[in-house]
This record gives structure tokens, sequence and C-alpha cells, in this order.
């Protein structure tokens, strides 16, 4: 017990160090604290929940203060406060900063943000003006604005359509990687280099090239190879005639879009990586034995043992596609705000994402029901 | 478990009893041994393991051709000069080299000065958000309070809401940012806007909300609920106190995880321009260098006239190569611990 203590002294004299201010205070409360028993317990938890809603204001200066005080409570009442409660103390401790961050970065921008959709704004000089409160900027943008319902209609037909693409295709590519060959080590960190650059400006420019440089070697060349009708000529070669024009469609986005295809699904190949490997070899004896072929071996051990992970990416996979700057909604967004319409372009982005929003949880509800957990 | 050597030497052995026995198949007559659906069964696997690793190989070597392509035609593009952009006769290689692109496009995104920028930048607010993540990762994952279950579905909608929404509020935040005196202390001056110094970063980063932060949280907190229990209570018994605890037992045996969250984090502040384009009016950093390079370029080499992307692509494929060559030199040497770090630590098991 009594290093036990000079531990929590010695924290305490760290976190002492680095603010004098907070040093009067504990003395005070260490003074107060011992008549009030039981009832101090309560007062400590309600005490670190009225910091959390004050630290709005003044978030740097409690911060500091935070650990100590909580540190030097469990100090004076150690021996009365039950294991379980500590513990809960100490919880709170650790994300205090957080807790502080996320309040004054993420809470309060988020709704302000809101309250900006339901008003007109302008900026002054001493903030943002707000007036006219109301719904209309919701109206505005889905009954008078064209581009709006349009780009929405766009981006979530977009996104259906690659998603499942993107998935499949990362499961396939992750099975390949995952197996034993020369030169794995390589393939994979290519696989994953489009995470390092595609999250720069460089990808701009990299596709600005794709589209506007000309004849030395350039994107025409590239794409031309991809873009020539062969998937018609392939089907003609089959003997398949007069398929539906929708279908064409979507190999056709396929094939001539590989290359975005590629760059958009490094963080879903290595998360399906990661679930591969999880797969205990056992699985895999136990199908050898009993004759399975790669075939089954795939839809009856792999896809199973992986589902879990195929939730992740989906939702993954959407949110990127639905944040990603690119996307014609966030272009609208985004210009919005820079030609100084902050509510209305608030009112957009909230609505999208109460969009967004509604379709994760529908494609969470449905995949749901198809995840294989496994039991221990 | 047996070690990684063990295996390799089981597997040996299994391979060589495998050979032997059927070597005495085939000398005694299979179908004595396998039933006819075990033959065929074995021979199409024989058959499909020959031809499957040309397959890959064309696959992969497609797909890797696809991914690497942007970056070959950068460095080609980078080192020719312009005049042989338009040479029909060059495909990659180009007639000679020259180093010119590199050393105008270096002048015109005054690169020396913003790397600098750029890095003291990137690695303060990455020390500082490793720090706090992972801070706030363990108590996520091993300490029971109220009120859990709904400050984690804050971080999960941190890592979902686009950082567009809360833009403009944290902007008004910055520009006038209070209490006041504490603007003034953190400028060292009398101004009491954040905006253009570095704090727009680190105070974000410094309370665990930088760029990306709930997905670090989340991989740390993933990352601490897998290490065994046994290794805290072990110290709670020898006196430890929980934050000791953190310090002395998880921090040396998150390492892996921590390097992982801090490369990611160096890799996302160093890529990310929008953030950066909000908070900083001056083109500071390599990312918005590059951003607006086009517009820099015509002002400085064609004296203001306006020309096409197409006359100006060596100098931006040069500054393209000038701002990923640090990154790329850190992903090849610790490109192992980009891709490990988060198949071990990482989202597996959500």
């Amino acid at each position: 017990m009594s290093e036990f203590e000079k531990d929590l002294n010695a924290e305490e004299l760290e976190n002492e160090a680095e603010n004098p201010q907070a040093e009067t205070e504990e003395l005070t409360e260490e003074a107060e604290e011992p008549s009030e028993e039981i009832s101090a317990v309560i007062e400590e938890s309600e005490d670190t929940q009225v910091m959390e809603t004050a630290a709005e204001e003044k978030a740097e200066e409690y911060v500091t203060r935070e650990e100590p005080v909580a540190v030097n409570a469990k100090k004076v009442k150690g021996a009365r406060i039950s294991y379980e409660k500590k513990k809960q103390l100490y919880g709170y401790g650790f994300i205090a900063l957080w807790i502080v961050g996320t309040l004054y970065f993420f809470i309060y921008p988020l709704i302000v943000s809101l309250v900006y959709a339901f008003h007109d704004t302008k900026v002054g000089a001493g903030g943002m003006e707000l007036s006219n409160g109301g719904f209309h900027n919701f109206v505005n943008a889905f009954r008078q604005d064209q581009d709006y319902s349009k780009a929405l209609v766009e981006t979530l037909s977009n996104t259906a359509i690659k998603t499942p693409l993107i998935i499949v295709f990362s499961i396939f590519i992750a099975v390949i990687l995952n197996q034993k060959f020369r030169g794995r080590t390589f393939a994979r960190a290519v696989f994953f280099l489009p995470v390092i650059i595609a999250t720069g400006p460089v990808i701009d420019i990299i596709n600005g090239n794709m589209s506007t440089s000309g004849t030395a070697g350039g994107a025409e060349q590239f794409s031309t190879m991809f873009e020539a009708n062969l998937v018609d000529q392939l089907l003609n070669f089959l003997g398949i005639y007069n398929i539906s024009e929708k279908l064409t469609e979507i190999i056709n986005t396929l094939t001539s879009d590989i290359f975005n295809l590629v760059w958009n699904s490094g963080i879903q190949i290595l998360l399906f990586l990661s679930a591969l490997q999880g797969i205990p070899f056992s699985a895999k004896e136990a199908a050898q034995m009993e004759g399975a072929t790669s075939w089954e071996y795939f839809w009856k051990i792999t896809i199973p043992y992986i589902s879990p992970q195929i939730l992740t990416c989906l939702v993954y996979t959407i949110v990127d596609s639905f944040v990603d700057p690119g996307n014609q909604v966030m272009e609208i967004v985004l210009n919005k705000a820079s030609s100084w319409e902050h509510g209305y372009s608030a009112a957009m982005a909230w609505a999208y994402f109460a969009i967004i929003g509604v379709v994760l949880a529908i494609v969470v509800a449905i995949i749901n029901k198809f995840i294989y957990y496994e039991v221990e | 478990m047996a070690t990684k050597k063990e295996e390799k030497q089981f597997e040996k052995e299994r391979k060589a009893a495998m050979k032997a026995r059927r070597k005495k198949m085939k000398a005694e007559g299979i179908e004595k041994y396998l039933t006819p659906e075990q033959i065929s069964y074995n021979r199409r696997k024989a058959v499909i393991g020959s031809v499957w690793p040309i397959f890959r190989f064309l696959i992969l070597f497609g797909l890797c051709f696809v991914i690497l392509y942007p970056l070959i035609f950068m460095i080609s593009t980078a080192f020719r000069p312009n005049e042989q952009m338009n040479d029909p006769s060059i495909v990659w290689l180009p007639k000679s080299l020259t180093l010119d692109n590199i050393k105008q496009t270096w002048q015109v995104m005054k690169f020396d000065q913003s790397v600098l920028t750029t890095v003291r930048l990137n690695l303060i607010a990455s020390v500082l958000q490793v720090i706090t993540c992972s801070i706030t990762g363990y108590g996520f994952a091993r300490f029971k309070f109220k009120g859990k279950s709904i400050m984690f579905a804050i971080v999960v909608l941190m890592i979902i809401v686009p950082p567009q929404i809360t833009t403009i509020p944290l902007y008004m935040q910055y520009a006038f940012f209070k209490p006041q005196f504490l603007a003034k202390l953190l400028t060292g001056g009398s101004a009491t806007s954040l905006i253009n110094t570095g704090w727009t970063m680190y105070l974000p980063a410094l309370f665990a909300n930088g760029l990306r932060a709930g997905l670090f949280i989340f991989i740390f907190r993933q990352f601490f609920r897998g290490l065994p229990k046994e290794l805290e209570d072990a110290a709670y018994l020898d006196g430890c106190g929980p934050f000791k605890t953190y310090l002395v037992v998880m921090v040396p045996n998150a390492k892996t995880s921590f390097l992982t969250v801090f490369l990611f984090s160096i890799v996302w502040y160093w890529n990310d321009f929008y953030v950066s384009s909000s908070f900083f009016t001056h083109n500071d950093t390599v990312a918005l260098m590059l951003k607006n390079l086009d517009a820099q370029l015509q002002q400085d080499l064609f004296s203001g006239q306006s020309v096409s992307v197409r006359q100006l692509i060596v100098w931006l494929e040069a500054g393209c190569v000038l701002s990923i060559t640090p990154l790329l030199v850190m992903y090849i040497f610790l490109q192992r611990y980009f891709i490990e770090g988060i198949e071990r630590s990482g989202i597996t098991g959500m």
C-alpha cells in the first residue's frame, strides 16, 4: 500500500509541476473532503460531469486540472471507494483530454453548423451574423437548386455501382495476395501504395493527366487500351447479342474504370488480407480432408470467416465514396461555402449527411443478417 | 504453437512423407488405395496447381502496372526537357535527361522553406496525436464507466462525419479565439486570431481531435483490447497505478501499433490540403503549394499568361515527384510497419 501511494504521489508531483495553479485548489479540496464521507463519492462523479460541460468555454485550463483532481480524490478516499468506482474514475481520467477536445473541436462546431443550416448567414466583424431562421435553406436546396438533387442522385447511383465492385475486387485480390508465391511482399507493397499517394493533391494531377495529356506516351494511349469496345467484341464473339444496355454499361464502367477501382481499394484489400490470415489452419486441413475444391473452400470457409470484415469494408467504402471531395455533391457544397453562402452550404451538407446515415443504416441492417460470427 | 522454423521443418517432413507414400502407391497401383473420385480430385488439383500460378502472375502484373503507371509516367516526364513532350517518337525514355524542371519547380514551390514548415507542423501534430489518441484508446479499451457506449458512438461519428461540415464553425472559433488571453499567449503577441499559426493543427491534435483521430482511437482501442488482461493485473498487484501501468506495461507492448499510427498520421498530415487550406491563407505547406502549383507556375515562369496544362505538364510532374519523394522513401523502408501494423493491431475483429 505504501508503494502504491508513493506512485500516486510521484504522479501527482509530475502533474503539479506542470501547473502550480492547481495546487492551491487541491489543498482546499483535501481539507473539505474527509468530512463528507460517502456523499463525496457521488459528488465526485458529478464533479467530473460538471467539468465536462463547463470545459467547453475554458478548454485548456480545465484539461490540465482535471487529472490531478481525480488522482488526488482517489488518494484521499482510496480506502473507502470500491475498486469498481475507482476504475470508473480512472476511465474518465484517461479520456478526459478527448472529452474536452471533442466538445470544443467536434460537437460544438457540429451544432453551430446545424444552426447555420437554419439561418441566413453573413460574416461580420465579430463573428457570424445570423438572421431569418427557418427551413428555407433546405427547401431551396431540394426545390430550387437544380444541380443539387441531380448531383445527389448521381452520387448515390455511382456509389451503388462502385461499392460492390470494390468489395468483390478487393476480396479477389486479397485471396490472391494471401497465397504463397515469390514476390508477394512486392505485390502487397504495390497494392497498398495508392493509400499513401491518393489522399494527397498528387492524385488530382495524376487524374488530370489521365484526361489531358497527349501523344507522348500519355493518357490517351493508355486509356484507348481499355476503352476500345472490347466488352462488346467479347460478347459478340461468345455469341451473346442484344444484351441489355444497362449491363453492358456496367461492364464497361468496370473495364474502363479499372484505374479508379484499383486506386480506391487499397485499404479494403488490407482489411480482407488481415481477415484471411485469421482463418485457422485447421479449417483448411479439414476442408482438404473432405476433398473440397478451392471453389468450395472459398464459398464455404473463406466467405463465412471474413464476413464480419465485409461489413466493415462496406461501411468504409460507402463513407469513403460519399465523403470524397471529388464527388459532385461535395463539390457543390464546397463551392457554396467558398462563395460565402455558409448557411446554404451547411444545409446541403446536413441533408446529404442525413441521407448517408440512412443508407448506412439500411446497408448495415441488411448485411448483418448474413454475417457469420464465430462463437468461441 | 510451434515457431516458424519448426513449422517449416514440419512442412518439409510432411512433403517428404507424402512423396514417399505416393511413390509406394504408384508402384502397387493407385486403384488399390483410392476411390475413382479421389483420383479425379487429385488430378484436377494438379492441373489447377500448374496453371494457376501463370494466371496469377498475369493478373498481378497487369494490376501492378495500372498502379505504377502514373508513377512511371511522372518520373519519365519530370526529367525530360519540355520540347520533347511533343515529340511523338518518345514514349517512355526521353532522348536526354535534364534537372531543369526539378530546379525550377523547386524555386517556384520555395521547396526548402515549405518542406521545413510542413515537417515541423507534421511532426509536432503527429506526435501529439499519437500520444493523446493512445491514452484515449486505452481508456476506452480497459475501463468501464457511465456513458461509455455513447462516447464511443461519438468516436465512430468522428470517423463518419466529413470534416467539411465542421470546418467553417471551426474557422470562426479559431479566428475569434476565446478566452482572449490564451490566444495572446499562444500567438506570443497581441493577436487574438489563431488563423495562420501552427496552433490550428497542434490544438486539435493535443486534444485527440486531429486529422482522422477517430480512426486512430479506434485502432488503439482495438489493439489494447487484444492484449491479455493478466499483464495489467500483474502490474496492479505489484503496486502500479493505472497511469503508470499504462506507461510502463502497455506502451512497450504497443510499440508496433504506435509506429503504425504515427506513420499514418504523418502521411495524412503531409497529404492534407483541405484542412490546412481552410486555416492557412498563405501557401505554406507542400500539399498546398502543389495544389496551387499551376497558378504559381503561370505567374513565375510565363509572366502571368494563361497557359494550358499541356504546356505545364513537365513542371507539374516535377512538383509531384518532389512532394511524394519523402513519402515514398519512408514507405519503401518502413513498408513492413504500414502493412503488418494494420494487419496485426488494426481494425480486425470489429
